[in-house]
């Protein structure tokens, strides 16, 4: 077993806010092997996209890190100096955020922009090698290179993502997370975008995290899959282990809240209850309210995050199989 | 499908277009043939999904059946309290308004489809304060009675909260109490749970199933995911580019589908299990406009199948192939 | 299994049903009403008073009502109105008018050798009075210009938006030294004037764009689906939107009504007995305008009509985030 690409370690991230402190990410740990594809699931406001702007060291400015420590190969990150923390960025660790198709500048044509975050990121290169680089990147990603001189509103939604997929895949990093990279897009176009991801990944070794709230998708992209909670990380494990055995409860009502077009139609179960409040989050664990299994320890004692064989670990203190 | 006591709403060869204006002087350079000659019923009891992805003119046609757009022709047939099946495609004024307790509307946007300024029981008991229905005490108590239905209990603490202080779920929640409180026979609603959370998402589906069974409301399910058509509509219809390109029981469809498209879109949708692996779809291109059309098969560009004949020949009618399975599609 | 949420109300006791439904009818809506809007209040001001310039400025209105508060009262009370009089006291007992600041008259006399204080304080009410009808003005009409043409469009639109630009063209002074001339314009008809101007120009243009804005939302369509006529959305769901808008271009609005009062003052053209610009005509016309030594003359009119201006103005800053970050709030 190699060295894992990536390793976060009790990471807890508060925002400071006048109503209170927002405890949005609390005693986040997993680790991310070279090559792998991590799902990180959950619904809006369970801190998945608040761990990857940590990772990044991209928090808004009440943003303040009480405790943790982050391992990209042997670098540290978060103790890292700004310029740096600069420097890994968009060359080892990169990423698409949400509704980036949005991002791309209007006036600049597309090819440009790519151009200028490889000379902002790799170095000044000569024109002609920028623009092979942006052609090779742009075939990688299933685009006409000869579209690498039109404007953004030139291109269709899918094709705006999938130019910024190239540009976060320009300077070569070992690690890019997508942030709801096919939210906005229709069906079919997220099908192609997915399965062009896919075949990306598998050329360049690289690795992935993946963030959204359809299950579904991360279901697809994902050999990995982390379910997350009112910001702590409720269970990890493999994709096929995580679906044939779910150990919290929160992972299996999850699971059985998704539609299928596939398979018996069956009943569906609500979760009761709502989200909860982040500035007081429940105490204990974060789900015992809308838990049917949930006990006096539940509501006491915050569960620990176990290991559970197969590189399965959940917190929960009365786990599904059991 | 043959129109019986059971139907609630008939469709026939709805249109809809919108200009598109351009030049210096703003003329009519064209225009977008939104919703292109569709028909269907919806039966008693029964529920219509209809699915596409964006531009295909599942939202206009929403629109259209609860007349927030006239159409530019055709007709949309609403059953009365008479029995009696009514044309309201071009009613106006005092007819239409009466019109509007037979058909609501429920919103994609928990969050816009509130008026952040009043107060839960003002939007809920809109509908009844202009159609003059009840006195102030009459709608307290009948909004009281709904936002229980709705799960919003106990009604006291919700009654008199503004939108900003509810969570999006109950706002959608908000929304199904101030559709049903006119008591319509018919309830368009579009992707009403898209933007809820994923666990809130659940409740609220079924929500509107139970009120459906209860109160024998038919809804238009407006939705892009094929997998939520399936649990909440009997029948369903697929969209695409203004046209219905098939339209069957959903599980039929879902088993068996024969047009083109309406393969491509199943093997498209992602599967909540990763030991399922999806089919390959081969369709290529991407969606464009439908301004001005040709009147040739609407997805001959993209289609796997096509040929020259569906090149020289308009685009296909809907046709059934047996058993109320309709398709339209030279090549099935 | 965890406690499923109560779908069917059969389900619960009546008795439990009653007694829930009757409480809320209990309390009259207008109470209710008034209870949700106090309640609105006291969270706007919360959040007003966390920006401090907004109670600066405020502080400075206040002062300012109080001084127009007190002037009735020290007239009735303290000051001889023979002498103290702000249009026709006089005081013998100084010698040379304008007369200096002294113990007698806090800010001196001026040319005329009346009490420049009480001056000060009597106009403070007309400029209130000024401010606030002409603001009031400019919000009803621009709400209601605003509203209309960004609902109806057409040709409707076109004309008010016509309207609107022409008088963004005139300069405003000078319309107002036109119209001086033509028509007596007293206290009251400066601000009716004011009032109109405004608000069928910028504020106009800056309304109805706002409307437009909430005129494409959903809850509009809602509305419409429910049977709402052009009127009941207009005004029961556009306006009541637009109304922190218009309150916050209100405040802009008395800034300008009294620095235009204060122009048209100076130059004499309004047919008013005192106010703050009339106070520097006064010096003027004397001969005493550019005299530093005679500082009281000029300093404390223009320093009020300064302050009074930048305190409303300042206050319409301080709501402008209160305003704003509402509107957006989810």
């Amino acid at each position: 077993m190699s060295e894992p690409l990536l390793r976060v370690e009790n990471l807890t991230m508060h925002y400071t806010t006048r109503a209170g402190d927002v405890k949005a990410v609390d005693d986040v740990s997993f680790t991310l092997a070279q090559g792998d594809s991590l799902g990180l699931v959950g619904e809006s406001g369970c801190g998945k996209t608040s761990v990857a702007l940590t990772l990044l060291r991209l928090m808004p400015d009440n943003a303040k890190i009480l405790r943790g420590k982050v391992w990209l190969g042997d670098t540290e990150l978060l103790s890292l100096p700004y310029e740096e923390m600069r420097k890994i960025r968009w060359n080892r660790i990169s990423m698409i955020f949400q509704a980036a198709m949005n991002s791309l500048n209007p006036v600049y044509r597309v090819g440009d922009q790519i151009i200028e975050a490889l000379n902002t990121h790799i170095g000044v290169m000569s024109i002609d090698q920028a623009r092979q680089r942006v052609a090779e990147l742009f075939e990688l990603v299933g685009l006409d290179p000869a579209l690498m001189d039109r404007y953004p509103h030139e291109f269709s939604g899918g094709m705006r993502q999938r130019a910024v997929i190239a540009m976060a895949l320009s300077c070569n990093p070992d690690l890019i997370i997508a942030d709801e990279p096919t939210t906005a897009l229709d069906v079919i176009v997220q099908d192609r975008v997915l399965r062009q991801l896919e075949e990306v990944q598998a050329k360049l070794g690289m690795s992935m995290i993946y963030i959204s709230h359809d299950i579904a998708v991360i279901a697809e992209v994902s050999n990995r899959i982390g379910v997350m909670y009112a910001g702590q990380m409720a269970e990890i494990a493999d994709s096929i282990e995580i679906f044939e055995r779910p150990l919290h409860p929160y992972t299996f009502a999850l699971m059985g809240s998704f539609p299928s077009i596939k398979g018996k139609k069956h009943a569906l179960e609500p979760l009761p209850g709502e989200p909860p409040n982040l500035i007081s989050p429940p105490s204990g664990c974060r789900f015992h309210p809308r838990c049917s299994r949930a006990t006096e320890q539940c509501k006491n004692e915050v569960p620990i995050f176990r290991d559970y064989g197969n590189n399965h670990f959940a917190a929960c203190w009365h786990p599904l199989e059991v | 499908m043959a129109t019986n006591d059971q139907t609630l709403v008939k469709v026939e060869n709805l249109v809809k277009y919108f200009p598109v204006e351009g030049g210096l002087f703003s003329r009519v350079r064209g225009q977008i043939h939104a919703v292109d000659d569709i028909s269907f019923e919806i039966q008693q009891g029964k529920s219509l999904g209809l699915v596409g992805e964006s531009g295909c003119g599942k939202t206009t046609t929403g629109k259209l059946m609860v007349r927030l757009y006239q159409p530019t022709s055709g007709t949309i047939k609403i059953r009365t309290a008479e029995g009696t099946l009514e044309d309201i495609a071009f009613r106006r004024g005092k007819a239409l308004k009466a019109f509007r307790r037979r058909v609501q509307m429920i919103f994609q946007d928990p969050y816009e489809s509130l008026n952040p300024r009043r107060t839960v029981f003002d939007t809920v008991a809109e509908p009844l304060a202009v159609q003059g229905i009840g006195t102030l005490i009459e709608r307290e108590e009948k909004v009281a009675d709904l936002l229980a239905l709705v799960g919003l209990t106990p009604p006291d603490t919700f009654m008199f909260r503004f939108p900003h202080e509810l969570s999006g779920g109950q706002r959608q929640r908000v929304a199904i109490a101030r559709a049903l409180i006119v008591d319509p026979v018919f309830i368009a609603a579009d992707e009403p749970t898209s933007m809820l959370d994923v666990s809130i998402r659940i409740g609220v589906m079924q929500l509107m199933a139970d009120l459906a069974d209860r109160f024998g409301v038919s809804y238009l399910y407006i939705t892009h995911d094929l997998a939520v058509a399936r649990y909440m509509c009997q029948d369903v219809a697929v969209m695409y580019l203004g046209k219905m390109v098939e339209k069957a029981e959903t599980e039929e469809l879902l088993a068996h589908p024969l047009h083109p498209y309406t393969k491509a879109l199943l093997a498209a949708t992602p599967v909540p299990d990763p030991r399922l692996r999806r089919d390959i779809i081969n369709i290529k291109g991407g969606i464009s406009k439908p301004v001005d059309p040709p009147p040739q098969c609407r997805f001959y560009e993209r289609c796997p199948i096509a040929d020259e004949f569906c090149k020289n020949n308009v685009h296909p009618p809907l046709e059934d192939k047996g058993g109320g399975h309709f398709v339209a599609c030279y090549k099935v | 299994m965890a406690e499923k949420m109560d779908l069917v109300p059969s389900q619960r006791s009546p008795a439990g049903e009653a007694a829930a439904r009757s409480t809320i009818l209990q309390t009259p809506l207008w109470k209710v009403r008034l209870q949700l809007a106090w309640r609105g209040f006291k969270s706007n001001a919360a959040l007003f008073a966390e920006n401090k310039i907004g109670l600066i400025g405020l502080a400075v209105i206040v002062m300012f009502a109080l001084m127009a508060a007190a002037y009735p009262i020290l007239i009735n009370t303290v000051w001889d109105p023979n002498i103290y009089d702000p249009i026709i006291g006089y005081d013998f007992t100084q010698v040379e008018q304008p007369a200096p600041p002294s113990p007698a008259h806090l800010l001196g006399t001026d040319p005329l050798g009346r009490d420049v204080l009480s001056q000060l304080m009597y106009s403070a009410a007309s400029e209130f009075a000024l401010g606030v009808v002409a603001a009031l003005v400019t919000v009803i009409v621009a709400t209601t210009v605003g509203a209309v043409s960004a609902y109806f469009g057409g040709a409707i639109d076109t004309i008010f938006m016509r309207l609107a630009d022409i008088i963004i063209m005139m300069p405003f002074v000078t319309v107002l030294i036109v119209l001086s001339v033509l028509f007596e314009i007293r206290m009251l008809h400066l601000a009716l004037i004011i009032g109109i101007l405004a608000g069928f120009g910028g504020d106009a243009i800056v309304i109805k764009s706002q409307a437009l804005t909430i005129k494409v939302r959903a809850y509009i369509e809602a509305a419409r689906i429910a049977g709402g006529s052009d009127a009941h959305i207009i005004f029961r769901h556009i306006v009541p939107n637009l109304l922190p808008i218009s309150f916050l271009y209100m405040m802009f609005t008395v800034t300008s009504a009294i620095f235009s009062e204060a122009v048209l003052s100076f130059f004499g053209l309004l047919n008013i007995r005192m106010s703050w610009g009339l106070m520097i005509h006064t010096t003027s016309t004397a001969g005493y305008l550019l005299d530093l030594q005679k500082w009281w003359l000029i300093f404390p009119a223009s320093i009020a009509i300064t302050m009074l201006c930048a305190a409303f103005y300042l206050v319409g800053r301080a709501l402008d985030e209160v305003v704003n970050p509402r509107l957006r709030k989810r």
